[in-house]
């Protein structure tokens, strides 16, 4: 049996252009109708789901389509006194996942105040174990990607002295792999998620001189498909959200001419959906409010000018983060 | 939503789907709202197991419904006997066993199974492990499977070498499972470290796996899992910190290093000694970052004429001195003899060699393999960069053709190499000068800090963009900056550095209003545009 290459072939009738009118729409439209089965059956991620469609929205200038009102109010109605926390939707327990995507929705909308920040701090520096690791909530589910979310979460509440930023360093370097990479825990293989989520934690940190940038780069780089589409580990086929993991990843690492951005750009236009409006993983495959925001992210970051300018770290437009004064690192070469 | 293919139907049938979709949306409403009130009113019994497992059952990743189970299972294991606990246990475990299904990649359910194994007592490890085999069956490439069993290992703790075989005889079914590469190299470096030598891995076995490799790669070149963990074997040699070279004048004392330390690192390993006299001082990070390749050396002390400088650099017993000469009135270079060349043994050498030789015939049978290519030029470089430089050039140069998507890889790589290439030269002269001067157009400026020491710098007639700019923060001592004939598009990141003399000649793209703020904002410092 010969090797064939895992990919996918643009047809020629994908589109070509950017659609902003029709995601701009897709999005405004999504969740409207309250018994639509998609979205109820989302409902434990829904905190995850606005700060994918408000992201979108911002970058594309269109957030005054979203009920403001509305989603702080929900924000704060998900929030638990106790532990400070901040669950998905109500009746659902708090988690670190949504605690950050809450902080982003209200920090893109200037309202921290609508929540109890103490609390959020407290939940999530008592998330901090031993070696520096972080637990998702209460029941010690161990992984980088909550170290992510716990420094994310954290300078954008400039709280980072909450807790122990060297040994959540120590921890996510301890997750290094031999090409460079990163995975969920110590031992994981690396995965284009992760390592967006370990780069961005040394970013935000200002750590990123721990990395192995030029192998980790360069196994970024080898993502690229024939079709221009990013694959997320080896011999996997290529899916739009990697667009954005790998991208950011290497735009921290200051690289991100290694991929042949024209190539990309056409795999993500061909992943829009003319009809329905919105990104979808593949080209072809169902739209979802996920892929969108990462779709019109990772146009952001090869510079498409229509699109606002996105932060590769924090995956929020650039002007929230200026107006945070945030700076996290991109490495220099 | 991955991997939804859209299909197109007809009215009839989406009336039809949407109906059932109504009534499935139903019932699962239903149970959630049952659930919550059950959870409220502290009903934590069997009903509320049987429906939290229902809507797990088709719904794995509903977190909190994981939460209420586990609540009850501990509340369970208070109160029942060690019997009727461990059927409730097993039952879980059938209902996670049955939620991966579902969803092989459901982080709540394999989250669940881990903690009903920690928290029953005696749990049957053994089952687990066969349990993983079977799933790597199906998907030999799920991280979760591959993650779930080290987790088991790490509690089974069966004999590290079972493992490592079992990664052999994953890769001898299919050379394309990077999971079990990947597995391989953590267990390698456990298993076989040369202590003694310094090295991650011992000679004999280094070897090994560069034969595994070759043989998986020439199995099918295109198949590139091999090709990253041959990429790392490659890299795995031993690596030391050095002070490369330090710079002393009036106004300013630097120290540049082969990799970036920290200030807890120098403050431990470094002496300055003007006229064999101990100077006191602090250190200050040239980017402001708490690591860095080059460290700025603040003192009180004169620096004057016909000085003897010298620092000493060492980690314990290994003291090096190294000696400085006077450059110019005033001023003191210490230079280290720098190296860029890998540290192999000598068996691994002669592997490479031999591996060379069967890369370059299979390039002769297939001249436009990119990774036949890309590995060749690699064994060249392990080899001696030196000596090969000019076909590892010209190779690396076909490379951005043979493969266009990752030409600017291949340029900066070109870059890296004629640097490494010029640099021991430059270190051998005394001249104050850096000039860049190899036949390829640079687009990137890797080593900078090693020229540190340079007045005058001569960076024109290359290919860089304002990418490169917050780099020439290394360039410390530098007087005239020639960037002009380059790419850069804007002035934005460029470090604060004391430069008299700045060229910016021929940069097509950048904004002569944007040079006039510039000039505006550095009154001192001459700038031709």
């Amino acid at each position: 049996m010969s090797f064939k290459t895992k990919d996918v072939t643009l047809s020629d009738d994908r589109p070509k252009t950017l659609l902003l009118q029709k995601h701009s729409d897709y999005l405004a439209g999504y969740g409207l109708n309250k018994d639509d089965y998609e979205f109820c059956m989302t409902e434990y991620l829904r905190m995850s789901g606005i700060y994918w469609s408000l992201t979108a929205m911002e970058l594309m200038d269109q957030s005054s389509r979203m009920p403001k009102d509305d989603i702080i109010s929900f924000i704060s109605s998900c929030q638990d006194n106790e532990s400070g926390g901040i669950s998905a939707s109500n009746g659902h327990d708090p988690h670190m996942l949504y605690t950050l995507s809450a902080v982003q929705v209200l920090a893109m909308y200037d309202r921290l105040d609508a929540i109890d920040v103490e609390g959020v701090v407290r939940y999530v520096s008592s998330l901090q174990q031993e070696d520096g690791s972080f637990f998702g909530d209460m029941w010690g589910e161990v992984d980088t990607r909550f170290s992510f979310c716990a420094v994310m979460c954290l300078s954008l509440l400039q709280r980072l002295d909450a807790i122990d930023v060297n040994k959540a360093v120590d921890f996510v370097l301890s997750c290094m792999n031999f090409d460079g990479g990163f995975g969920s825990k110590p031992g994981s293989e690396s995965h284009a998620g992760l390592i967006y989520c370990c780069v961005g934690t040394l970013s935000i940190c200002k750590r990123m001189d721990a990395l192995k940038a030029a192998e980790l780069a360069w196994w970024l780089c080898e993502r690229q498909l024939p079709s221009g589409g990013l694959n997320g580990r080896p011999e996997k086929l290529p899916d739009l959200c990697y667009s954005w993991w790998v991208m950011s990843s290497l735009s921290m690492l200051n690289r991100i001419h290694w991929v042949d951005k024209k190539n990309l750009e056409q795999y993500i236009l061909a992943c829009q959906d003319a009809e329905t409006g919105g990104f979808s993983d593949r080209p072809g495959d169902i739209t979802d409010p996920f892929h969108t925001l990462f779709g019109l992210a990772g146009l952001s970051l090869l510079g498409n000018t229509s699109i606002k300018r996105v932060n590769p770290t924090y995956c929020m437009p650039q002007e929230t983060i200026d107006r945070l004064n945030l700076e996290p690192q991109i490495l220099q070469i | 939503m991955h991997g939804r293919i859209k299909v197109r139907t007809t009215e009839e049938e989406k009336a039809r789907k949407e109906k059932e979709r109504q009534e499935k949306l139903k019932v699962f409403k239903h149970a959630m709202q049952k659930i919550l009130y059950k959870r409220k009113q502290g009903e934590q019994d069997d009903e509320q197991l049987e429906i939290t497992g229902k809507v797990l059952s088709s719904n794995p990743d509903i977190y909190t419904l994981w939460n209420i189970r586990r609540e009850i299972l501990i509340l369970f294991s208070k109160t029942k006997n060690e019997e009727e606990m461990s059927k409730i246990y097993d039952t879980e475990l059938n209902l996670t066993e049955y939620c991966l299904k579902i969803n092989p990649k459901s982080y709540c359910s394999w989250h669940q199974r881990e903690w009903v194994l920690t928290s029953r007592p005696n749990p049957d490890w053994k089952k687990e492990l066969e349990l993983c085999n079977t799933y790597l069956k199906y998907d030999e490439r799920n991280f979760h499977t591959w993650d779930y069993r080290r987790f088991v290992v790490s509690q089974f703790k069966p004999p590290l070498q079972e493992e490592f075989d079992f990664t052999t005889e994953k890769l001898y079914d299919n050379f394309s499972n990077y999971s079990a590469w990947h597995y391989r190299s953590k267990m390698l470096v456990e298993l076989y470290p040369d202590v003694k030598g310094g090295r991650p891995i011992q000679d004999n076995h280094h070897k090994h796996e560069l034969k595994m490799v070759q043989s998986a790669a020439f199995t099918d070149p295109d198949d590139t899992s091999a090709w990253f963990y041959q990429r790392w074997l490659l890299g795995a040699v031993k690596v030391t910190i050095q002070l490369v070279s330090y710079t002393v004048t009036p106004l300013k004392t630097t120290l540049a290093w082969s990799r970036k330390v920290s200030n807890n690192y120098i403050n431990s390993n470094v002496n300055i000694y003007f006229n064999n006299q101990l100077v006191e001082g602090k250190w200050i990070p040239c980017t402001g970052l708490e690591y860095d390749d080059l460290w700025i050396f603040e003192h009180n002390q004169e620096v004057s004429d016909n000085m003897d400088i010298k620092v000493e650099h060492g980690v314990g017993d290994e003291k090096q001195i190294i000696n400085s000469e006077k450059y110019q009135p005033c001023t003191y270079v210490g230079k280290n003899k720098i190296f860029f060349k890998n540290q192999y043994s000598q068996p691994v050498i002669e592997e490479l060699n031999e591996q060379l030789d069967s890369c370059r015939q299979l390039l002769a049978l297939e001249p436009d393999n990119k990774w036949t290519l890309l590995t060749t030029t690699f064994f060249l470089y392990c080899i001696d960069a030196n000596l090969y430089h000019k076909e590892i050039m010209v190779n690396l140069e076909t490379l951005k053709d043979l493969d266009s998507q990752r030409a600017g890889y291949y340029s900066d790589l070109i870059s890296k190499w004629s640097i490494e290439q010029q640099l021991p030269q430059d270190y051998n002269s005394n001249s104050l000068e850096y000039k860049i001067s190899f036949s390829q157009k640079i687009t990137s400026l890797p080593h900078l800090n090693y020229y540190s020491y340079c007045q005058v710098v001569d960076l024109s007639n290359q290919a860089l963009t304002s990418r490169i700019l917050p780099t020439l923060t290394k360039l410390q001592h530098c007087k005239v900056l020639n960037l002009s004939s380059n790419k850069i598009n804007t002035l934005d990141g460029f470090p604060d550095i004391d430069l008299e003399e700045l060229h910016l000649e021929d940069n097509i793209e950048l904004d002569k209003m944007e040079v006039e703020v510039f000039k505006h904002k550095h009154k001192f410092m001459k700038i031709y545009f």
